[in-house]
């Protein structure tokens, strides 16, 4: 059985617009023909625009809402049908909604989830115990939650939502905010569960870090459509290799002629290209640039998802690949 | 003459952004409407009960108007004593001290600028649904005079006692129970629920000269029964009160004063 | 009766978590409840003075008032202390956070509902039980019909808070006109039955349904009438269902997805 079946899944919202007398209707689709299907113990992140349809797609998923049209099976349940009994088997941990008590120690919102879950007394201790060991939990359990940092808070979060031993965990954004350390300390833990205990994870995110340490298959979703299901592997070398960098000179610059580097922008005393980091790596270019006059400043940055996205659009419709990536910098 | 502009154009602005209120009154109809007419209901009983057209020389047309007036009065109140509890906890009460303004009339300006808006909104609604209850047969145009004149003092103390409260947050933590304790005191003892001339004999003389008396009750009964005498009775008892809790303000906030430069905010 | 007998477990972890979470700032809490006690005082000392002044209303004195207010202090508090995100149901649906309760295994609203606790409920409790206690004093088989009835009162009450917070699943913001009529319900209830007539009447035991939260309870009470406390459970009984059903009706509205801006 998989994990996650989707066949042609499609959800139409009705949206009213205008004032008491006319009042127009609008449909807005927001899912359109999706199909997908997710083995158990994948790790798939699954990414997009704002507006392209994640959403509504795993609010689908969780049994929140209903689709149009269109049939979608959740660890062999439909979720909007069987929503109680698939929530036993399913965890999550979005940004709006804390399973923690903010001012309670995590640990008493621990023993609510075990009432809440139905939980038998033993398995929880036996859970809770391998939980608060793996996650690094101890030195924290008995303090109110507004007094933690946000990855240790992360960390309880994540924890708090493996309690009941889900199969299928939905994480978004998990790393948001959190420092460099934080957030490498929460990719290993998550991809320690996905490998360890088979828990099938479904990520979303905006952080090309994330998607590369957790995922192995990467689904991106654009107008409510799937243009991209492929291993992350894959992806990373077609894609996640362009890199943005802008620089600033206390003068004109002098010419940058480097394989695999493209000038973006030259104006002035500034200086933007996009690097194919395939092709050369980021060392070469930075010290081509330092070569190339008094840097003032120096940034370097992924393209923007959205460009990345389009670009994976563009190229399924069989534009040229060879265009920069980085069309809107 | 100057600060005097200053602070007017305060009291002016604070009323400009509070003009949101007047599109509450729809909200405070409903409100209005069922307390108002829930006392109708209990005053029409009692009146025919009693057998009398006065009661405490009040007839039923003058109380219910009694009461209008009074919860207008009553929801008119902005937060006087959190805003200034919040000030002294957050320690942006000192950055005030450096201003060149003085900071109870800077928050008198501001209380008043509200209070003014709040109260013609709860007014207009009061007015409308008590006119429909009961019609404004008991009422006359010297009334509405008489309570202009009244109110301007009448808020003034009610300020002054939420000041006091609010100075509370020098020496407690919380001060919303103080708060609490002086608002619904004040409520009791101001004739707010019940005119005064119907509490029981032996503490009407007190609580009539009491500064808060003059806050609600005054004014309201002003109102519904305007006389000349009873005008200047209540303005020079207002002054009385204003001056007496006025020094209160004064020789507290010295000391709060006398504080903040000691323990630095 | 077993999934009666879980959700009272449930409701009990609720209740102490959310207990436990208010008593991490002692002295507000505190302050709370005493705060709501000395607010119902005030009416106290209001009605102890008209009645010096006017002993009788149309057959209900001092007592009769005090009944009232402790069955609807008693049964708010109740109400608003284990299942106090009833009233907050308009701004739940309003900001989509149905979402997260949804996602739980078990049965949303009788859930939903003890997410949240009000510290005032606590005063309003106390206060109940205690004015009837100390004014009334009645005796052992009174005092339990009153706590019988602050039951009936309670259950009524979250019934009522339900299903008139499940509007906002058909007209939007529906937070303002919830509290007026939540205000207009819980007023009318603390006042003397007998002032109300005719049509007023006939509003008190439909739409603002203090007939039953408190003037049903109070005539039983003074004549013992078996009839009337059947009335007043059955009542009860029948709020709460009409609060389930207007609750699962709206939620098929919000499902389809169809109430709110899209979010990416």
């Amino acid at each position: 059985m998989n994990a996650v079946e989707l066949h042609n899944l499609r959800k139409v919202f009705q949206l009213k617009k205008g004032g008491l007398f006319k009042r127009t209707a609008t449909e807005v689709v927001a899912v359109e023909g999706i199909d997908l299907a997710v083995a158990r113990g994948e790790s798939v992140a699954f990414i997009g625009p704002n507006g392209a349809g994640k959403s509504t797609t795993i609010k689908i998923l969780t049994g929140i809402m209903r689709p149009s049209q269109g049939t979608a099976s959740v660890l062999g349940l439909t979720p909007w049908r069987d929503r109680t009994a698939l929530a036993y088997k399913i965890g999550a941990v979005f940004g709006q909604r804390s399973q923690l008590w903010y001012h309670l120690p995590p640990d008493d919102s621990f023993e609510l989830l075990a009432r809440i879950y139905n939980l038998p007394k033993f398995d929880y201790q036996k859970r809770r115990k391998i939980l608060i060991e793996r996650f690094s939990l101890g030195d924290f359990l008995h303090t109110p939650v507004r007094k933690l940092s946000l990855g240790q808070r992360m960390r309880a979060e994540i924890a708090a939502s493996l309690l009941h031993a889900p199969q299928v965990i939905f994480l978004d954004e998990p790393t948001i905010g959190l420092d460099v350390i934080a957030r490498q300390e929460l990719r290993d833990l998550i991809c320690e569960w996905n490998k360890n205990e088979g828990v099938t994870v479904f990520l979303t995110s905006h952080d090309a870090g994330d998607i590369e340490s957790v995922a192995r298959r990467v689904v991106v979703i654009n107008h409510g459509r799937v243009v991209l299901d492929d291993r992350v592997s894959n992806v990373r070398q077609k894609l996640l290799r362009a890199k943005v960098i802008s620089a600033k000179f206390q003068e004109q610059p002098a010419l940058l002629e480097l394989p695999g580097v493209t000038v973006i922008e030259r104006t002035g005393y500034s200086l933007k290209l996009e690097v194919d980091t395939v092709k050369i790596n980021i060392e070469a270019v930075t010290s081509a640039i330092l070569k190339a006059g008094r840097v003032l400043d120096i940034t370097i940055e992924d393209p923007p998802l959205e460009d990345v996205i389009a670009h994976i659009y563009n190229q399924q419709k069989g534009k040229d690949s060879v265009a920069p990536l980085c069309a809107a910098c | 003459m100057n600060s005097l502009r200053k602070y007017a154009w305060i009291a002016f602005t604070a009323a400009r952004s509070n003009l949101a209120y007047l599109g509450e009154v729809s909200s405070r109809l409903i409100f209005l409407t069922v307390i108002l007419y829930i006392f109708l209901r209990l005053w029409q009983d009692t009146y025919d009960y009693s057998g009398t057209g006065k009661l405490g020389d009040f007839s039923l047309n003058q109380m219910l108007w009694y009461l209008t007036v009074t919860e207008a009065i009553l929801l008119s109140g902005p937060k006087v004593s959190q805003l200034i509890d919040e000030d002294v906890r957050t320690g942006s009460f000192a950055t005030h001290l450096v201003r060149p303004m003085s900071y109870p009339l800077y928050r008198l300006a501001m209380c008043l600028g509200e209070r003014v808006v709040r109260f013609i909104s709860n007014m207009f609604a009061g007015c409308l649904v008590t006119s429909v209850l009961v019609g404004p047969s008991s009422l006359q145009w010297s009334g509405f005079w008489f309570l202009l004149l009244a109110l301007p003092l009448a808020f003034v103390l009610d300020f002054l006692g939420n000041f006091l409260v609010g100075l509370g947050a020098f020496w407690i933590e919380d001060t919303s129970g103080l708060l609490l304790i002086y608002s619904r005191g004040t409520m009791l003892i101001g004739g707010v629920l019940l005119p005064l001339e119907l509490y029981p004999t032996s503490v009407q003389p007190l609580l009539k000269i009491l500064p808060f008396a003059n806050i609600a009750y005054a004014p309201a009964r002003l109102f519904v029964n305007p006389t000349l005498t009873d005008l200047l009775l209540v303005l020079s008892r207002q002054l009385f009160g204003v001056a007496l809790l006025g020094s209160a303000v004064y020789l507290v906030y010295r000391v709060a004063q006398r504080r903040v430069f000691i323990n630095g905010g | 009766m077993n999934k009666f007998f879980n959700w009272l477990l449930l409701a009990g972890s609720y209740l102490r978590l959310n207990l436990r979470s208010h008593l991490e700032y002692r002295g507000a809490f505190f302050s709370q409840v005493i705060a709501m006690i000395l607010n119902n005082s005030l009416w106290l000392i209001f009605w102890s003075i008209f009645f010096k002044r006017f002993p009788v209303l149309h057959g209900w004195d001092f007592n009769d008032v005090i009944t009232v207010w402790g069955v609807t202090a008693a049964g708010y508090g109740l109400a608003t202390g284990l299942c106090g995100n009833a009233i907050a149901l308009p701004t739940l649906v309003l900001r989509g956070q149905l979402d997260a309760w949804l996602m739980y295994p078990r049965a949303l609203l009788p859930h939903l509902v003890l997410g949240k606790m009000t510290a005032t409920s606590w005063g309003d409790a106390i206060f109940g039980y205690a004015v009837f206690v100390l004014f009334v004093r009645p005796d052992l088989e009174h005092f339990f019909l009153f706590v019988l009835f602050t039951l009936t009162t309670t259950v009524l009450l979250i019934g009522f808070f339900v299903l008139i917070g499940s509007l906002s699943f058909f007209i939007g913001n529906a937070e303002s006109i919830t509290e007026q009529w939540r205000f207009s319900l819980i007023t009318f209830s603390t006042y003397p039955a007998t002032l109300f007539h005719g049509g007023v009447k006939l509003l008190l035991y439909s739409f603002i349904p203090a007939g039953f939260v408190s003037y049903l309870p109070a005539e039983a009470l003074k004549t013992s009438s078996v009839g009337l406390t059947l009335i007043t459970i059955f009542a009860a009984l029948v709020m709460l269902g009409l609060g389930f059903a207007a609750f699962y009706l709206g939620l098929r509205r919000y499902e389809s997805g169809n109430l709110m801006d899209l979010k990416g």
